[in-house]
C-alpha cells in the first residue's frame, strides 16, 4: 500500500493546553503538524513551510489572527489562497471581524467552545477534500 | 318801590325758593352752649326736603329725636353763627332723616340764624359710588400688577432654568420654525440663537447616522413628532445613534426627544430636549470590549477540559474502565454547564447593551424550526415525545434575523422537551398572517403555576415545580426569547395550567420592523 502523504496542518494558537490537545488530536488522526504561538510566528511559519490548511486563533500576542491572515492574503498567490479556519472563542457578532472576514475570506468560523475536537478534525477533513 | 310790595316780593321769594328755608331761634343751656333751636318760619319747600311738618314753633328736638345725638355738628355750627354773625356753610348726613344736606346758614341777629339748605343726597351717593369703583379699580389694578409681577417672575424663573440647564433645548412653532434654543443648545450646536431663531429647523440643525450616512428628513424626530403628533425619542442604546453635525462639521451622538405642544386640540408648535451621549456611547463601547474579552478569557480553560476529556472518553490514550468513564463524563457534564452559562451570560449581555445588531436578511421560518427540531431529535427520541406538527400554506420568507429566530426556536422547544415527562405530546404551529408569521409551541407538560406567571420572564427565575425535571436550567431562556422578539418588533405570549401543559404564542412581523427604533 503506497504511503499516504499525510497533509500538514499548521496550529496557531496561543493557549498552550489548548494548542497540545490539537496537536495531539491531528496527529494521531494522521495529519502532520506543526505549530505556533502567536500571530507574527505564524506568519512567519506559514511562509516556510507552506501548510496545506491552517487552523487560526484569533486572540494572540504580538500579532492577532485577523491581521495575520491579513497578511497572509496579500503576501502571495499562495497567501491568498490557503484555507483557513478560524478557531476562535470569540463570539462571531462584532462588526469588525465580519468585515474582516468578508474580505479575507476564511473558509469557516468556529467557536472552540461549541465544536468537539471530532467534529472539527471532520471539517479539516472535509475542507481539504473540497478542491 | 313801596314796603309792602317789597315785602310781597321777597314772600314770593321765600316761596318759590327751591332750596329748604328755615328761620330759626337757638336755644342755650345754662351753660350757654347751643343745644337746641326753634322753627319760627319755614318755606314751601322745607317741607318736601325734609320730610317735616309742621314745624312752626316746635323745638327740632321734638320733630327729629335723637338729632342732637346723631348731628351735633348742627347745633355747634348754628350756635355758633346765630352767635358770632359768621355765615357758614357745611355738608352734613343728617341720620333720623336719611338725607344728605348742603347748607348755608347766616344770622339775622343775634341768637337767630337762617339755613338755606339743599338735599344732596342723590348727588352724594353718586359721588359714593363714584368713590367706590374708584377703590375697586384701584384694587383691581393692584391685583393685577401683583399677578404681572408673579407671572413676570415665573417666567423669568423658567426662562432661567431653561437657558442654563444642561440639556439642549429648543422649541420650534408648528412648522418648525425656531422659536427657542437654550445655551446648552448653542453650546452644544455650535451655533447662536441670532443665527437660528426664526429658521426652519431641519435646514440649520443638520443630522448624520454615526457612519456619516445621511437621514432623510421624514425619520427625523421633530418631523415625526410634528406629523404623528405624539412624543418621539431616539433610543441611546444599541444601533445607529443619531449625530448632530456643529457648525465646525465636528458631529457628537445624540439621544433626542421631541413633544409636540397641543393648545386646544392645535398643534402650535414642538419642545426639543437633546443630550450628548458621546460619554455613553464611549461606555457602552468599553463595556462591549470588557465583556468580548471576558467571554474569551472564560472559554479557554472550558475548551482546555472539553477537547481532554473528549480525547480521554473516546479511549484515544488508552482504555478506561467503567468508573472512570462515569466520573469523566460527570467532569464534562459540569463543564458543558459552564460553557452553557457563559454563552447565555454573553447573549444578555449582548442584549443589554445593544451590541447585537439585529440583521435584516431572508428568513426560512419553517426551515429554521425543523432544523431546530432535527437537532432535538436524540432528546425528543429518548423521552419518547411526539411531535405534531401544523405548518400552514404559503408561508414565504420573511425579513428578519436568521439566528435570533433560531435562538426563539431553540428556547421554546427545548423547554417544552424539558418540561414534558415521557410519552408526552409537543405540537408546533407555523402561520402566516396579514403582516406577520405567528407560531405557537405547545406541550402537555408540568405548566407554570398561576402564581408565578407573571415573574416567568425575568431574569434567572426558575418556577419550583420545574427545579426536579431540569435541575441545571439557568433560569434565562425566556427572558432573552422575549428580548429577541421584542427587539424583532415582535409579541410574545403564553396560557399554562400547571399540571396540564403551556402554549407559547409568537408572533414576528414579515418586514424586519425594529419596534420604538427611530
Amino acid at each position: 500500500m503506497a504511503e499516504e502523504i499525510k497533509k500538514k496542518i499548521l496550529v496557531i494558537e496561543d493557549d498552550l493546553p489548548v494548542l497540545q490537545a490539537i496537536v495531539d488530536k491531528f496527529t494521531r488522526e494522521g495529519f502532520k503538524v506543526i505549530q505556533a504561538k502567536d500571530g507574527e510566528e505564524g506568519f512567519m511559519t506559514a511562509k516556510m513551510e507552506r501548510p496545506d490548511l491552517i487552523l487560526l486563533d484569533i486572540i494572540m500576542p504580538k500579532m492577532d489572527g485577523l491581521s495575520m491572515l491579513k497578511k497572509l492574503r496579500a503576501e502571495s498567490l499562495w497567501g491568498k489562497n490557503v484555507p483557513v479556519i478560524l478557531l476562535t472563542n470569540l463570539s462571531p457578532d462584532d462588526d469588525k471581524i465580519n468585515e474582516r472576514i468578508a474580505e479575507d475570506g476564511p473558509a469557516y468560523y468556529l467557536v472552540k467552545t461549541n465544536w468537539s475536537m471530532s467534529d472539527v478534525v471532520a471539517k479539516v477533513k472535509e475542507r481539504l477534500n473540497r478542491p | 318801590m313801596k314796603p309792602e310790595i317789597s315785602k310781597a316780593f321777597y314772600k314770593s321769594l321765600f316761596d318759590n325758593l327751591i332750596d329748604g328755608l328755615a328761620y330759626c331761634q337757638m336755644i342755650f343751656d345754662a351753660q350757654k352752649h347751643p343745644v337746641d333751636f326753634v322753627y319760627l318760619e319755614v318755606n314751601k319747600n322745607f317741607e318736601k326736603l325734609t320730610g317735616l311738618s309742621n314745624v312752626i314753633g316746635k323745638r327740632v328736638s321734638e320733630k327729629i329725636p335723637g338729632i342732637f345725638k346723631s348731628n351735633p355738628e348742627l347745633f355747634e355750627i348754628y350756635g355758633r353763627v346765630s352767635l358770632t354773625g359768621n355765615s357758614e356753610r357745611f355738608e352734613t348726613y343728617v341720620g333720623p332723616l336719611s338725607r344728605w344736606f348742603f347748607v348755608s346758614v347766616y344770622s339775622p341777629r343775634n341768637k337767630f340764624f337762617v339755613a338755606i339748605f339743599q338735599d344732596i343726597t342723590s348727588r352724594k351717593k353718586v359721588e359714593k359710588d363714584l368713590e367706590d369703583a374708584r377703590v375697586a379699580a384701584r384694587n383691581v389694578l393692584e391685583d393685577l400688577s401683583g399677578e404681572k409681577a408673579k407671572v413676570e417672575t415665573a417666567s423669568a424663573k423658567e426662562e432661567a432654568v431653561l437657558m442654563s440647564i444642561g440639556d439642549g433645548l429648543l422649541a420650534t412653532d408648528e412648522e418648525g420654525h425656531i422659536t427657542l434654543i437654550n445655551t446648552a443648545a448653542e453650546k452644544m450646536l455650535g451655533r447662536t440663537m441670532g443665527e437660528v431663531l426664526g429658521k426652519v429647523f431641519f435646514e440649520v440643525i443638520p443630522v448624520e447616522g454615526e457612519k456619516g450616512e445621511s437621514i432623510p428628513v421624514e425619520r427625523r424626530p421633530m418631523s415625526m413628532a410634528l406629523i404623528s403628533r405624539t412624543t418621539t425619542s431616539t433610543t441611546t442604546t444599541g444601533g445607529y445613534a443619531y449625530c448632530y453635525v456643529r457648525k465646525d462639521k465636528t458631529k457628537f451622538p445624540v439621544a433626542i426627544t421631541v413633544t409636540p405642544v397641543i393648545l386646544s386640540g392645535k398643534l402650535i408648535g414642538t419642545i426639543e430636549v437633546f443630550r450628548d451621549i458621546t460619554r455613553e456611547k464611549e461606555i457602552d463601547k468599553a463595556k462591549g470590549e470588557f465583556v468580548s474579552l471576558a467571554s474569551h478569557q472564560l472559554r479557554t480553560p472550558t475548551t482546555a477540559i472539553s477537547w481532554y476529556s473528549e480525547m480521554l472518553l473516546a479511549g484515544e490514550i488508552g482504555d478506561l474502565n467503567e468508573k472512570q468513564k462515569e466520573y469523566l463524563q460527570e467532569i464534562n457534564h459540569g463543564n458543558r454547564r459552564m460553557i452553557d452559562i457563559v454563552n447565555t451570560l454573553l447573549s444578555v449581555s449582548r442584549m443589554e447593551l445593544g451590541t447585537f445588531t439585529v440583521q435584516q436578511e431572508s428568513v426560512d421560518i419553517v426551515a429554521i424550526a425543523e432544523d431546530v427540531l432535527k437537532e432535538l431529535q436524540i432528546q425528543i427520541d429518548e423521552k419518547e415525545l411526539e411531535v405534531e406538527k401544523d405548518y400552514g400554506s404559503g408561508i414565504s420568507p420573511i425579513e428578519s434575523d436568521q439566528k435570533l429566530i433560531r435562538m426563539i426556536f431553540q428556547n421554546l422547544l427545548s423547554n417544552a422537551i424539558s418540561y414534558t415527562s415521557r410519552k408526552g405530546k409537543i405540537y408546533l404551529e407555523i402561520k402566516k398572517m396579514a403582516q406577520c408569521v405567528h407560531f405557537r409551541v405547545k406541550d402537555n407538560g408540568c405548566g407554570i403555576p398561576q402564581s408565578v406567571q407573571s415573574e416567568i420572564y425575568t431574569k434567572f427565575f426558575r418556577a419550583d415545580n420545574v427545579r426536579v425535571l431540569k435541575p441545571d436550567g439557568i433560569g434565562l431562556g425566556l427572558y432573552i426569547t422575549k428580548s429577541i422578539v421584542e427587539a424583532l418588533g415582535g409579541t410574545i405570549e403564553f396560557k399554562s395550567k400547571e399540571g396540564e401543559g403551556t402554549i407559547f404564542s409568537v408572533n414576528i412581523p414579515s418586514r424586519g420592523v425594529v419596534k420604538g427604533k427611530t
